[in-house]
């Protein structure tokens, strides 16, 4: 099942990577110069903008040693899991994709965006690699994995690097209840609200709606402003500047209980409302 | 950059004051306000009783006379005078010579937060207090000193006019707070409040002190407030009374401009309520009619609502009861709870977070965060429920008073009937302003 059993990695072809390092190293230190945001900001929220179409190479790793891959947020591959069980044996496990699509045929090339394969995780180890929709989780996996009931699902181009928007790895995750053992909610460390918002022309999209989170989780928002702008979140007093066409990410943590307003100074325009509960 | 930064941070705050709002009622608290208000609404109907109760003016049982010795002494009143002039002269210096910065100017927090909000709290525990911290009040009295005039020469008021001043003045001052591009902006302050001094100036001119009463839409909003406070004071005798704010209520001068003023103040709490709401902003934001006149004719819209199911309800019930001269007029006074009702279920959080930050900022504190709100979620949740019920109660009883001593016996039911619908509308629409 698993080409290469023993290798985190496949480096594409040597000089194309190369390049695309280099460019990768040029975008990061340019970016480093300009376009810093002014107040309040998390260590590891950045505002680089993503190269291309296939991403930038961040020095994260994954937690298995795979590079992570950033990309926009906007048309980023999305994945969400479920698991039913078996009547026979284990568990059978869906993912559904979003701006995804399984390329077993060239596995180990270069990085194409939206294209790639998913590996599944129990409590962080490795299980198996998957190339389509559906896959059967024999009970003998789990018990050779050491066993657990967190089964996550990542996605990863061909090579082998991990998709990842906003710094963190795209990913979802389902707890496998039942016979196995008593479900054990782990500590995500996704964010637990994203609000992914454009503004072109005065006009916010999508429309300002709310955005409902649990007090004490975090809050990531991604968005995007046709002029230059700042953001500003109210009450938490989070502000970062919005240069024209870029995808600026803002996270923090509700740790306050209210509802509190995101918005544009310039255009003052509404982006959305936080509902902390 | 610097530059930059600082002219960034000078446009700021699009909603005035405070930044942060009540969560969304959640549909459970509503339901059960909402069947609490028509439980005790039909409740009211068959067991209150069939002669009216309410005194009045004449009611109350009078305070210690030492008490009222001291707080009628000339001293207590001059000090309690300076006070206020004081407060304005700061806030007017703020403003002036202060930074642009909201979050550094404590001006418009003393504005919309500690005097209006703030004078809730104050005129129901000490009675109709703007009328003696006034400051135009004071500035008059000390011009008329000083021209040696008598500050209650002038002509006598036409009838007509009534409250309507204060009307007028209390849409101006919801407008700026709710619907002006930059509310906290100095510029904007100054503006109204110079604009507002002149009118007031200029009435008390040819009026007399007495026009502050009617015309001072602080004076007014404090007093018809200071009606539910258990502090009043006995007009046959001048004394201090504690009474029940039934009686308070019940002595509200029925004026012309009344409704109109009781209508101002539901309305545009109502409008706050609902602008709120992700669709309202929405429909603001594009607009093809421009933000500010959008969200004026939302505001004139609110009022207008509330006043035009007012008139309905009192159209109906001179139609169920036959001959009374102003039905319109002769129940606006019930209306006053419903509406104290709505601004603290708007502005407890507020007044508890933004006040104490406001007198920080005074006290020199540079930008410090607002304290944490004494009540949780679900604390917030249950006073807001509990205010808004509360005072449909208040207002379903003073309504029925007022009804069994203007109707016939057997039309006192019948004739209650529209404004108990009415009470239920407003009460209903303001819980679902909350879940909004």
């Amino acid at each position: 099942m698993n080409r290469h059993p023993n290798r985190a990695w496949t480096p594409p072809r040597g000089r194309g990577y190369a390049a695309v390092l280099l460019a990768a190293a040029l975008l990061l230190g340019a970016s480093a110069c300009g376009g810093r945001a002014t107040t309040h900001h998390k260590p590891g929220t950045s505002h680089e903008q993503a190269t291309g179409s296939n991403g930038r190479l961040l020095s994260a790793d994954d937690g298995s040693g795979n590079r992570l891959r950033q990309v926009d947020a906007q048309g980023a591959p999305e994945v969400a899991v479920t698991a039913r069980p078996d009547s026979e044996d284990g568990w059978n496990v869906h993912l559904s994709v979003r701006n995804f699509r399984f390329t077993p045929d060239s596995v180990g090339g270069a990085a194409l965006l939206g294209r790639g394969h998913a590996r599944l995780f129990l409590d962080g180890h490795p299980l198996a690699r998957v190339y389509g929709t559906w896959f059967h989780l024999p009970k003998s996996l789990l018990r050779a994995a050491g066993g657990g009931t967190r089964l996550t699902a990542r996605l990863y181009a061909d090579d082998h690097t991990a998709w990842a928007v906003g710094s963190a790895p795209v990913q979802a995750a389902t707890t496998l209840g039942g016979a196995t053992s008593a479900p054990a909610p782990a500590p995500a460390s996704t964010p637990d609200a994203t609000a992914e918002i454009s503004i072109r022309d005065g006009k916010v999209d999508p429309a300002p709606g709310r955005t409902e989170v649990r007090k004490g989780r975090t809050v990531r928002l991604l968005v995007r402003s046709d002029r230059d702008d700042t953001l500003h979140v109210h009450g938490y007093d989070k502000e970062a500047r919005l240069p024209a066409g870029r995808t600026v990410t803002l996270t923090f943590t509700a740790d306050r209980t209210g509802l509190f307003e995101v918005e544009t100074h310039e255009t003052d325009l509404l982006l959305t409302q936080l509902v902390v509960r | 950059m610097t530059a930059l930064d600082d002219s960034g941070a000078v446009s700021v705050l699009a909603h005035g004051i405070g930044a942060q709002h009540d969560l969304p009622l959640s549909p459970f608290y509503a339901f059960a306000g909402a069947f609490a208000a028509l439980f005790v609404s039909f409740l009211a109907l068959g067991l209150l009783w069939s002669a009216s109760r309410f005194r009045g003016d004449r009611a109350g049982r009078p305070l210690p006379v030492a008490v009222q010795r001291a707080a009628d002494a000339r001293s207590t009143r001059i000090a309690v005078r300076a006070l206020g002039l004081a407060a304005a002269l700061l806030v007017v210096l703020y403003l002036v010579l202060g930074p642009a910065d909201p979050d550094r100017n404590p001006a418009p927090g003393a504005v919309y937060v500690l005097l209006w909000v703030g004078l809730v709290p104050a005129s129901l525990l000490f009675g109709p207090v703007w009328q003696l911290l006034n400051p135009l009040r004071t500035l008059h009295l000390l011009g008329c000193r000083v021209l040696r005039r008598d500050p209650a020469a002038g002509r006598p008021l036409p009838p007509r006019v009534g409250m309507w001043p204060a009307a007028a003045g209390l849409l101006a001052f919801t407008w700026l707070e709710l619907v002006a591009p930059d509310p906290a902006s100095p510029t904007a302050l100054l503006l109204f409040l110079g604009l507002f001094s002149a009118a007031q100036f200029t009435g008390a001119a040819l009026y007399g002190a007495r026009w502050f009463g009617r015309a001072d839409a602080f004076e007014v909003y404090s007093g018809l407030l200071a009606r539910l406070s258990p502090l009043g004071r006995r007009p046959a005798d001048r004394r201090l009374v504690l009474r029940s704010p039934f009686n308070g209520l019940d002595a509200t001068p029925q004026l012309p401009g009344l409704v109109a003023t009781v209508c101002v103040m539901l309305g545009s709490t109502a409008y706050d309520g609902f602008s709120d709401a992700p669709s309202w902003i929405t429909t603001v934001q594009t607009s093809a009619l421009g933000r500010t006149t959008t969200a004026t004719l939302g505001l004139l819209g609110a009022v207008a609502l509330v006043a035009a199911l007012y008139a309905l309800c009192a159209g109906a019930t001179r139609l169920l009861s036959g001959q009374l001269a102003h039905p319109l007029t002769a129940f606006a006074h019930s209306l006053v709870p419903i509406a104290l009702g709505y601004l603290v279920a708007h502005y407890f959080t507020l007044f508890v977070t933004e006040g104490p930050r406001t007198v920080m900022v005074a006290l020199g504190a540079d930008n410090p965060a607002p304290p944490e709100p004494p009540l949780g979620p679900g604390g917030v949740a249950t006073l807001q429920v509990l205010a808004i019920v509360l005072g449909h109660v208040l207002g379903v009883v003073a309504a029925h008073d007022r009804s069994v001593r203007l109707f016939p016996p057997g039309r006192a039911v019948a004739g209650q009937l529209p404004l108990l619908v009415l009470m239920v509308a407003y009460t209903i629409g303001g819980l679902a302003l909350l879940i909004a």
